[in-house]
């Protein structure tokens, strides 16, 4: 028997320590990662290693953490032995140099940049779709591939489920002009690419087409993710049903996640649903949406590897 | 004199719902052949690599049509050039093929605030032996000082020239004037002007643009363009012969007869639906789905372009048409 029905998740939960983390990058992403973790009482955040002394991120997270440093690389290689697990909110560029230390501790990562060197996780599909699984066997590298990603993952997997022969897969995400940050913006091809590549591989289709549209109105729109398939049959009364269970998991660890279009046929062959996402506003505002589903998803992820982690251990002492 | 730039084999494939076919790709080609036109636009009317369930498929590939657009035109004749949005395009999958296939005008377009997402596809294209275009779309939803700075921004990237869209159609003519004036005191790169027939006046505001000092217009044989149409090309050029340039117009006559030949039942006019559309100061191009959901949801069309306007969507997101259609109805 699983270790969780034995002794109920609750206490089994309140006998794990604090889960001990270190972020690196302070930008949007890396600064509310820390904010939410500070809030959270399974972490602990013991260190924050920005590049800069002058981040206005940096400024804010002051007195809170313990350790705040400015050497990248260098400090990471220094602090590591005194944590779990570390948060790359760097770039791709710099994600492999992290990635080699954090390796080489025997830690596990959990990578926000687009570096697609991790492997693919949606927090709530792990164990559904193949590859996606939390297995120290293959790599302790995750990656949250795109906040498109992350948002359409959900509906793709549960609409492909419920259609036989699929022709093609597509996914559109608008999101708000201000929470698309310079590094979106250069590596747009990037997102293009990984979001499509997470697509093909939750939805087991080949043809598959990602779309980013950004929107400057004021005040600012929230996210908003649409997955479109065709196929020779679709089940919709199925795909509304599954949707709105797995939309409520999702909701657990993403509160503003929701369907505001139910999977729909447009034209016989054919079907679409809309999810929009609103952010919970620890560091960054509402409408960022995109960068709260991805550190909510980066997380859950963290969580997921040290209660796995946990189980094992447990099981190998029963 | 102005360079003329001809869009009816990809803007018009908003017009025709991007059935547009390398049969008529080529036929058109050929009769642009001696028209003195700068360069042909062919594509889907989103551009390369759009053909979606979101902006609507293509009956045939981007490079179905480009070739039969490159195997039909002829040295000296017009060039072949393409539109692209970074966000649906990708360098790799469609810029680069774009490229082999022997486009030489491309043309990087954004939302007319988002400039800095075309950085990278303007950058790589402007290191290519191609001319590079950069496009503001939907240039009415920006002040003068902000319009100033992404015309810059595209100029510092490598852009040659710089067009502004009204993909609403939403100016008059006061605002063409004002802000290629404003952009001319500014700076010294190529303009150009896109014009939409919503309110009308695409042909009198593309004459305006060439007064204010525009070098590029944009115009379609029987003005075969999303929503209301763009500028009728036949017409720009007979005002421009009326105004004293030297154009030889049967070419531009014979083109547009090609056009309301082949697409007779599909060429576009100013509705009492495009009206709205252009005075809300939403995207043309959203015109089939607007119809399409007012009438399978009985909302009145007018008013649902009145939300659309509010809401302030971009060209892109014909997937949100439905939810605001939904909000409507639960009023």
């Amino acid at each position: 028997m699983p270790i969780q029905t034995l002794i109920g998740p609750e206490i089994w939960k309140s006998q794990l320590s604090k889960i001990k983390v270190a972020v690196i990058g302070t930008g949007n992403i890396g600064t509310d990662l820390c904010e939410r973790m500070l809030r959270d009482p399974n972490f602990e955040v013991v260190a924050v290693i920005g590049r800069r002394k002058d981040s206005p991120g940096l400024l804010k997270l002051e007195g809170r953490i313990q350790k705040i440093l400015y050497e990248g690389a260098q400090d990471l290689e220094r602090i590591i032995s005194l944590v779990d697990g570390v948060f790359d909110a760097t770039s791709a560029y710099t994600h492999a140099e992290h990635w080699q230390i954090v390796n080489t501790a025997g830690k596990w990562m959990v990578d926000l940049t687009p570096s697609r060197i991790g492997l693919p996780i949606v927090p709530e599909l792990i164990g559904y779709v193949k590859g996606m699984t939390l297995s120290s066997e293959h790599s302790n590298n995750y990656s949250m591939i795109t906040c498109g990603g992350q948002s359409g993952a959900p509906l793709a997997y549960v609409l492909s489920k419920h259609a036989r022969n699929i022709s093609k897969l597509e996914i559109s995400s608008s999101i708000a002009s201000l929470s698309a940050g310079p590094a979106t913006r250069d590596n747009i091809d990037q997102y293009i690419e990984s979001t499509e590549m997470l697509m093909a591989q939750v939805s087991g289709v080949e043809k598959v087409k990602a779309i980013l549209v950004l929107n400057p109105a004021e005040p600012p729109v929230m996210m908003r993710t649409t997955v479109t398939l065709a196929a020779e049959t679709t089940d919709v009364n199925l795909m509304r049903s599954d949707l709105a269970l797995i939309v409520r998991n999702v909701q657990k660890y993403v509160p503003g996640y929701e369907l505001v279009v139910e999977p729909y046929a447009p034209m016989p062959g054919m079907v679409t649903a809309t999810a929009k996402v609103s952010g919970a506003g620890y560091y960054l505002p509402s409408y960022a949406g995109n960068l709260d589903i991805i550190n909510a998803a980066a997380v859950q992820t963290a969580k997921r590897h040290m209660e796995g982690s946990q189980i094992h251990n447990q099981e190998n002492v029963l | 004199m102005n360079r003329f730039y001809d869009v009816t084999l990809r803007d018009g494939n908003h017009a025709i719902r991007h059935t547009l076919t390398p049969k008529f790709v080529g036929e058109y080609c050929r009769a642009s052949a001696n028209s003195g036109v700068w360069a042909v636009e062919v594509g889907h009317g989103n551009g390369l690599g759009a053909s979606s369930y979101l902006v609507g498929a293509s009956s045939f590939s981007d490079k179905d049509l480009l070739e039969a657009a490159r195997d039909s035109l002829i040295p000296g004749g017009p060039k072949l050039a393409v539109h692209t949005i970074p966000g649906f395009a990708t360098i790799k999958r469609d810029l680069i093929p774009a490229l082999k296939l022997g486009v030489e005008v491309f043309r990087v377009a954004t939302h007319v605030s988002e400039a800095t997402v075309a950085k990278k596809h303007i950058q790589f294209l402007a290191s290519q032996n191609v001319y590079v275009h950069g496009v503001l779309m939907m240039s009415h939803m920006i002040d003068l000082k902000g319009l100033i700075s992404q015309v810059k921004l595209m100029e510092s990237y490598g852009a040659s020239a710089v067009i502004l869209m009204d993909s609403a159609g939403y100016f008059i003519e006061s605002d063409v004037k004002d802000r290629i004036s404003a952009i001319k005191n500014e700076s010294n790169i190529e303009i150009g002007f896109h014009a939409h027939n919503n309110l009308g006046i695409a042909v009198a505001n593309a004459n305006t643009a060439i007064n204010s000092g525009a070098e590029i217009i944009d115009g379609a044989s029987m003005g075969l363009g999303a929503g209301a149409g763009n500028a009728q090309l036949e017409n720009i050029m007979a005002t421009r012969l009326r105004s004293g340039d030297n154009i030889e117009i049967e070419h531009f006559l014979k083109m547009s007869a090609l056009v309301e030949e082949s697409y007779k039942e599909k060429l576009p006019r100013t509705t009492s639906s495009s009206t709205q559309s252009g005075l809300a100061g939403v995207f043309s191009g959203y015109a089939p789905q607007v119809k399409q959901i007012s009438d399978e949801l009985g909302i009145d069309i007018s008013v649902l372009w009145g939300e659309l306007g509010k809401r302030k969507l971009v060209a892109g997101q014909e997937s949100m048409i439905r939810e605001v259609a939904q909000d409507l109805m639960n009023l």
